[in-house]
């Protein structure tokens, strides 16, 4: 007999709800990073694996302090500020001194995100944001070299990576490593810079979990290769070198800061492209990718506003029927 | 076979095997009939009975001059014990006849009165309202009203979409009464003058387009649509774009773009009011879920409160589960077990705690576009909802938040759980009235 004291749960419809949450989908995005972040490990081996557990922390403790101050509750359990850590650790090379990642792992999460309003807020994307404000802050940033030293001869020689990295090798005309090794597996520049097949695999994953769509990196990648091209040089080294494959399947695709439509992530990704090209050949191509990613966040709310699609109910022009 | 759909739209787990292949079955009367004076869209009727009075089986028992309006009628034969305000279903409390059963006849004779070969439109027109005939898929407008246009109407358009989760009672209806169906549906297209009748019907009930086929196999004025099954394929205006091809600009009835969209057990209800003049008092409907020990399509006598459904259905635990009238995408959580069913009651559904989340637990928006991809409407509930959650109607109505179906897509894949239906079923009376003063 059912009884009248049970109690029922009442809520607004629809009363079922897909499986995805917003902390499934981010820790999706950090299992899909763990194949660059294995070959980054490889290469370089306890560096690579200290700055990533150094970013992470700070992250953590970043969005903690941050929700305190504004009196929120931790949104820890959805995995953007540990996602946030890893992808800063990522766009910086083996032989960071540490307290810069942490800096801009405190900008990105701090600064980039919780400041902004918090997960969902924030314009520009985190990780970028705080990657490039190390470089433009550098100049500030000078001294602190200078205090951390001797702590920096603590940690050992820094020899592993002191090679040029192939995108400024691309860029200063040198003899480039062969495609495929460059493909597979190639130590120099940033941790994510290390394996584009690392990447693609993660993409790929991403790709079934359906958390990303084609269209970012596919409009991203032909505009980078058509001009390329048109420029006379290898399109190839241009997508297998520098932030390319992070920022086309990782960063442009970010949900936050990327159009809604499909239409416009087609023209957010072609503009993007556009932009690496532009920095690239004409600029220094130093995180030139991550300038146009950043650039073109900017412009989301008006591509959104422009690329707006007819409701269905929209009554469109009269079409004689045969 | 060809299949037809729309644009948007996402593949939503079904979960119709507890009930898809059982048979249509008696449930026995209640005790006690709750009927609601208003279970239309439209003027409620006044009561024609007054407590203590003896009514019968099938007797009219609340009416309205109104034209937009359907008259109710006794579900059992019994003593009238009360008019007053009961929880009904469409949420909160309304004007009901409750009625106490007897040991009169508590089953309506079926006999013929009229020859369904000459029935005119007016004569159909009379017998849907005396019958009280509403919309029975959900939308429960009053369907006379929906057969008095003299826009010419090309097509009938029968609704076997069923695109809701759960619900199987439109499924078996279509294979176990096909013939009422198709006579139904010729009836009916007959009175309004339409040249043919389209059966849409999605292609996971195999059995009832292959039932609704044999019978029409012979007829060029009658055709089955197969429709892929998505949701909500079964909403009118998907069902009229994916059938017809024709768009359906707002405001637009769908009269005026030549086609009339019935339900299919609407059809099977008219047929049966106009030609045994038997009034809407019963109808199927699906009781499931996943802890029900007796899952199935039971003809309920309107007014039954579920109570009595789901201790029929063997349903004991309720703690913490949610219990809904109609389909899981649209239906109602109802706060309690004596709420009766209505004529546009399609389901008793139960959910039990782990398959629906409580509401509060919703984050901001990270636009992560899910909603933008599947909204059947083309339109951005990401951009609605944030709008519509602080209040900037204006804002919100610029992204055309008044054409939202409110079919529940949108929070259904939704991962930061935010109730977006909610926020627009509460924006829509307030950007009425900026519309309103606007004039």
């Amino acid at each position: 007999m059912v009884s009248d004291t049970q109690k029922l749960i009442i809520s607004p419809s629809p009363h079922l709800k897909a499986k995805d949450t917003v902390g499934s989908a981010m820790r999706d995005v950090f299992i899909a990073l763990l194949p660059v972040v294995a070959v980054a490990i490889y290469f370089y081996h306890v560096y690579a694996a200290f700055l990533i557990g150094v970013c992470l922390v700070t992250a953590v403790l970043t969005e903690l302090l941050f929700r305190k101050l504004s009196g929120k509750k931790p949104t820890l359990h959805d995995w953007s500020a540990l996602l946030t850590g890893l992808f800063v650790a990522l766009l910086f090379t083996a032989t960071t001194p540490w307290w810069k990642a942490a800096i801009a792992t405190f900008i990105a999460v701090g600064i980039a995100k919780e400041l902004m309003g918090g997960l969902g807020w924030n314009r520009f994307n985190p990780a970028l944001f705080g990657r490039v404000a190390m470089i433009l802050l550098a100049p500030i940033f000078a001294f602190v070299d200078d205090w951390f030293a001797p702590l920096a001869t603590y940690m050992g020689s820094v020899d592993v990576a002191t090679q040029a990295t192939p995108l400024a090798m691309l860029n200063a005309g040198m003899e480039m490593p062969p495609l495929g090794q460059l493909f597979a597996a190639f130590p120099g520049g940033a941790l994510s810079e290390v394996s584009p097949l690392a990447l693609l695999i993660g993409a790929a994953y991403l790709f079934y979990r359906k958390h990303i769509t084609w269209h970012i990196p596919a409009a991203m990648i032909v505009t980078v290769a058509v001009l390329t091209l048109i420029a006379g040089e290898n399109p190839l080294y241009h997508l297998f070198t520098g932030g390319m494959m992070i920022g086309a399947f990782f960063m442009a695709t970010d949900w936050v800061t990327s159009p809604f439509t499909d239409r416009g992530k087609l023209l957010f990704g072609a503009c993007i492209g556009i932009l690496v090209v532009i920095f690239r050949v004409g600029l220094s191509p130093t995180e030139g990718v991550a300038f146009s990613i950043l650039i073109m966040n900017a412009f989301v709310p008006l591509i959104d506003k422009a690329m707006k699609r007819p409701s269905f109910s929209e009554p469109r022009k009269q079409t004689q029927a045969s | 076979m060809e299949v037809k759909t729309f644009q948007g739209g996402a593949h939503i787990p079904h979960f119709k095997s507890y009930t898809e292949d059982k048979p249509i079955t008696r449930l026995s009367p209640p005790k006690e009939v709750i009927v609601p004076l208003l279970q239309h869209m439209g003027a409620p009727c006044e009561p024609l009975v007054k407590e203590g009075d003896k009514v019968e089986i099938g007797q009219k028992i609340g009416d309205s001059e109104e034209t937009f309006s359907a008259p109710v009628h006794a579900s059992i034969s019994g003593t009238v014990k009360e008019v007053g305000k009961r929880t009904v279903p469409t949420g909160g409390e309304d004007d009901c006849i409750v009625i106490e059963a007897d040991d009169g006849p508590q089953e309506f004779e079926m006999k013929q009165i009229r020859d369904p070969q000459n029935i005119d439109l007016e004569e159909y027109r009379k017998c849907v309202r005396e019958g009280g005939l509403t919309g029975m898929g959900g939308a429960a407008l009053p369907t006379h009203v929906q057969v008095k246009y003299n826009e010419q109407v090309d097509t009938l358009l029968l609704n076997g979409a069923e695109c809701e989760p759960f619900l199987t009672c439109d499924h078996r209806i279509m294979v176990e009464k096909a013939e009422e169906l198709v006579r139904g549906a010729e009836l009916m297209m007959n009175s309004i003058g339409a040249k043919r009748t389209l059966f849409g019907i999605e292609v996971n009930k195999p059995d009832a387009i292959e039932a609704v086929n044999e019978l029409i196999k012979d007829r060029d004025d009658m055709e089955v649509v197969s429709l892929a099954v998505k949701y909500p394929q079964g909403f009118k205006s998907h069902l009229i774009k994916a059938a017809t091809g024709r768009d359906v600009p707002r405001g637009a009835r769908s009269a005026e773009l030549g086609c009339i969209v019935r339900n299919v057990g609407t059809t099977v209800a008219s047929y049966e009011a106009c030609v045994y003049g038997k009034p809407l008092i019963e109808r199927v409907v699906t009781v499931s879920g996943p802890k029900v020990t007796k899952p199935g399509n039971y003809i309920v006598r309107i007014g039954s409160p579920i109570s009595h459904i789901l201790k029929e259905c063997g349903v004991e635990e309720l703690e913490n589960h949610k219990v809904v009238i109609g389909g899981p995408m649209t239906g109602l959580a109802q706060p309690h077990l004596e709420v009766p069913v209505v004529k546009s009651s399609t389901g008793v559904i139960v959910l039990p705690p782990d398959m629906t989340r409580e509401w509060m637990e919703y984050t901001d928006c990270v636009r992560c576009d899910k909603c933008v991809e599947h909204c059947p409407m083309m339109l951005y509930p990401n951009q609605i909802s944030i709008y519509a959650e602080a209040g900037l109607h204006e804002k919100a109505e610029e992204w055309d938040l008044m054409d939202c179906i409110e079919c529940g897509i949108c929070s259904y894949v939704c991962p930061a759980a935010r109730p977006i239906v909610h926020w627009v079923q509460r924006a829509k009376p307030e950007i009425q009235k900026l519309q309103r003063s606007r004039k």
